[in-house]
């Protein structure tokens, strides 16, 4: 729903009070809720739930062939479907550019081998690897898409069980793999260095994180920062403002302080999820 | 792969040459530890924070609203710029015009043979583009109408995007698209603590693998006389204090291109008047 | 004035310089436009040129791949010519699959190739049924302003002949390749064939070397292809017929044109190697 000018003042006011038209302060986020191992038949799954936007990422695991100039390397690919209940905007076509966005977004916070290390995918040099196959599913989208997108695929690698390697066979071209038959003995990812993404909104003289999807119409440009290790993987613009050098600099140490504090709580609540919890809406 | 029927189609099982060079054995370290003597001095002769030599020149497409020819060192892109035309499959009345951009690499562009289908990369320095674009362009002056950007790639030796940006915004001035302002822009590599400006393609992609801890690309564009960044860009891992830098570094290094690009639109628009 | 006369009636605008012998960009009818090449610009292709026709820019850039041979032909390599016409060159043309006139100016080129047999695909073969020579010649159009053929032929046969190969060490025992890049060779290119375009206005007058809007204003456009001073083809799909004596001037002319343009190639050559 578009806004009329009185109400987009009425949130820029808000802001420059730093009370915010839901009564948070500049730099709160929305109630969250998160559940991991929501899929069954996915290796690794996360569903979240930041107030209104809702998102379920499940991670597939395939065997394939690394890229031949990167032998030792395995495959991360991730795809964004948005189903059309999730906002009127998406009918028909509408959702694509910014599936083809988020996509390419996560793409390039994980293409430093510092965010996930791919070298730990690799089966046999150049010839096998693992690919993670990342599907993530907007279900309804109440602002903030690329925050809420990067702590779900974050939980769901968290998540994610590869399975272990008992023995490999060669026989010239042919590669047999055997997986092992324990069903429970698998290996988990490093995910400490999986980034987050925090959106940084600039409303009227300041910034802010986490709009909601009002807030989001209000704002003249936005930066999406992902963080990981303490340091920034992506940054990029959004929307079609442009920034002054320095106002650009406060955005990224805002988002960089605000992710830093997310990735503790995060971590706090994925390490208290214990395995084999019977909770999750699918189950 | 799904057949094209559109064109002639090669062999499933071509390979690129190069798998099978002596040459390739060498690490990404060791390629590294060449590109950067101790004196900050590069393999092609430039200091660290030296930019290359540009080459630009409007009009060299006949029938293009506005075109532009870009030479960064080796790097050689052509954009176009197409009259405005009414949004295809549009119902509702929008105040703004809007931009598209279609960026795209040639299939010998590069050291690796890219295909005719758009992927992801070009998708994604399409949508770079867009958006940087956008924020030069008064597209209030245009309700409902769509101004075309196309830009190729005949030899992407580093740099590539930030060229395009350049190209594009010189194309557009040229074609008389309304514009707040010329827009530039500029890449920087940067790996551990060596900073280089404008990389040509090996160091481009030496510096997305992780060597050390700290690496990365940054892409910036910006409008000069108003000092606003109308897009920003990174990639890799990099901790604030450095970006923080890297923005003035390619802020100072974006307005050095200004004057150049200004001269080449003047010589368009002199070119016009002398027509007429 | 004149510029909205040739929108609202262009045919009758042309019939009027047509009528003086002059064409609108002050050419005579049986003029050919200025023929410009430049070779190996591109060094992350094999081989590359860059061919202008007046101001039809057309680049070529061949890149080389090791493949395996088909197996109805085991001692030939591949050359695949694809002609692309990105929307970037003439706002006739949207993004997308290639247009119908590029999948006929493909398919001609390739014919035209094949034809002309300007090179011999068996020495693209480095071992019978195990490994061979697969050259992308990727051409694509930067500037479209009509008589597409004649340049994409001469970018073509120019970044051929510009092309370096490395050579290759094949174990077929092993089934191991080694690329030897310090030692390279050129190909062996046994004939250029050059093309020209003809256009044919009000179903009499011959136009020489046709603009994008004459093509569009006329009855019918078709391509002699020369080889050597002896005829190679001659494309005329449909559209206005065209007397005997005609075609033979314009068979002529071409020939004179087709030793000038190859000419033309061979200094480009000379002038990039030294």
């Amino acid at each position: 729903m578009p806004l009329c000018d009185a109400e987009k003042t009425f949130v820029l006011h808000g802001v420059d009070a730093n009370m915010r038209i839901d009564g948070r302060e500049r730099e709160d986020y929305r109630p969250m809720e998160l559940e991991t191992d929501v899929v069954s038949h996915a290796f690794g799954s996360a569903r979240l739930r930041l107030a209104n936007t809702d998102v379920l990422v499940a991670v597939k695991i395939e065997v394939d062939s690394p890229f031949p100039e990167k032998p030792f390397e395995g495959k991360l690919e991730f795809f964004v479907d948005c189903s059309a209940n999730a906002t009127p905007d998406f009918e028909g076509r509408g959702g694509e550019n910014l599936a083809v966005e988020l996509s390419n977004c996560l793409a390039s916070a994980y293409r430093s081998n510092e965010a996930l290390d791919l070298k730990k995918l690799c089966i046999m040099k150049g010839r096998k690897c693992w690919k993670l196959y990342v599907d993530i599913l907007l279900l309804e989208v109440g602002g903030n898409l690329f925050d809420a997108v990067s702590i779900a695929v974050k939980s769901a690698l968290y998540n994610t069980q590869i399975p272990k390697i008992k023995s490999i066979h060669v026989d010239g071209s042919q590669i047999d793999i055997q997986v092992c038959d324990d069903i429970f003995s698998c290996t988990r990812l490093d995910i400490s260095g999986a980034p987050l993404m925090v959106t940084v909104c600039k409303i009227g003289e300041h910034c802010i994180v986490d709009p909601n999807a009002a807030e989001e119409q209000c704002s003249v440009g936005a930066v999406v920062v992902a963080v990981s290790r303490g340091c920034l993987s992506t940054v990029l613009q959004t929307g079609t403002g442009s920034f002054h050098p320095k106002t650009l600099k406060e955005c990224l140490k805002l988002g960089f302080s605000v992710a830093q504090n997310l990735e503790d709580s995060l971590m706090e609540t994925l390490g208290e999820i214990k395995p084999n919890q019977d909770v999750g809406f699918l189950k | 792969m799904p057949i094209d029927h559109k064109r002639i189609n090669p062999p499933e099982d071509a390979v690129p040459y190069k798998l099978f060079t002596k040459l390739n054995t060498k690490s990404s370290q060791e390629q590294y530890q060449q590109i950067l003597d101790k004196n900050q001095i590069r393999k092609d002769g430039r200091h660290a924070s030296e930019h290359r030599k540009i080459y630009m020149k409007t009009g060299v497409i006949a029938h293009a609203k506005g075109s532009a020819y870009i030479e960064q060192g080796q790097t050689k892109i052509v954009a176009s710029v197409f009259d405005p035309r009414e949004i295809p499959n549009r119902l509702d009345y929008c105040l703004k015009g809007e931009v598209y951009c279609d960026f795209k690499f040639a299939p010998f562009s590069c050291p690796k043979r890219r295909l005719h289908q758009q992927d992801s990369q070009e998708k994604e320095y399409s949508s770079i583009m867009k958006k940087a674009l956008e924020a030069a362009i008064c597209r209030h002056e245009f309700p409902n109408f769509q101004v075309d950007v196309y830009v190729l790639v005949l030899h992407n030796a580093g740099s590539a995007l930030s060229a395009a940006i350049t190209a594009a915004g010189a194309a557009l001035a040229s074609a008389g698209i309304p514009m707040f302002d010329i827009i530039t822009s500029s890449t920087l590599a940067i790996q551990g603590k060596d900073v280089l400006l404008d990389p040509d393609f090996e160091e481009e992609t030496l510096s997305e693998i992780a060597i050390e801890k700290e690496h990365g690309i940054i892409v910036i564009s910006v409008l000069a006389t108003h000092d606003q960044i109308s897009h920003f860009h990174q990639v890799g891992n990099l901790p604030l204090n450095v970006v923080s830098d890297s923005i003035d570094i390619l802020h100072k290094s974006c307005k050095e291109i200004v004057p150049l690009v200004q001269k080449c639109v003047i010589r368009s628009v002199l070119a016009g008047i002398s027509e007429t | 004035m004149a510029e909205s006369f040739r929108v609202l009636h262009p045919i009758k605008y042309y019939r009027d310089y047509i009528a003086s012998n002059v064409r609108p960009d002050g050419r005579g009818l049986h003029k050919f436009r200025p023929v410009l090449v430049n070779i190996g610009s591109i060094q992350t292709a094999d081989g590359s040129a860059l061919a202008k026709v007046g101001d039809t820019t057309v680049i070529c850039g061949i890149k080389a791949e090791l493949c395996t041979p088909k197996p109805e032909c085991a001692r030939e390599g591949f050359l695949i010519p694809n002609v692309e016409l990105p929307p970037l060159c003439s706002p006739k043309f949207r993004p997308g699959p290639p247009s119908d006139e590029a999948q006929v100016a493909s398919q001609l080129l390739a014919n035209i190739v094949k034809n002309s047999k300007c090179i011999n695909l068996q020495e693209l073969c480095l071992f019978p049924e195990k490994l061979a020579w697969c050259l992308f010649a990727d051409i694509i159009c930067i500037s479209y302003d009509g008589s597409l053929m004649d340049a994409c032929i001469i970018a073509l046969m120019a970044a051929l002949k510009s092309v370096q190969l490395p050579v290759v060490d094949y174990d077929p025992a092993a089934d191991s390749r080694l690329v030897n890049e310090e030692e390279k060779k050129s190909l062996n290119i046994k004939s250029v064939p050059i093309c020209s375009t003809f256009s044919i206005f009000d179903e009499k007058v011959v136009l020489y070397d046709p603009t994008d809007e004459e093509e569009s204003l006329c009855s019918s456009t078709f391509n002699i292809v020369v080889r050597e001073d002896q005829l190679s083809s001659v494309h005329k799909p449909g559209g206005a017929p065209i007397s005997d004596e005609k075609l033979f001037e314009c068979i002529k002319v071409s020939k004179e044109r087709a030793s000038t343009i190859c000419k033309l190639i061979e200094t480009a050559i000379h002038e990039n190697n030294t």
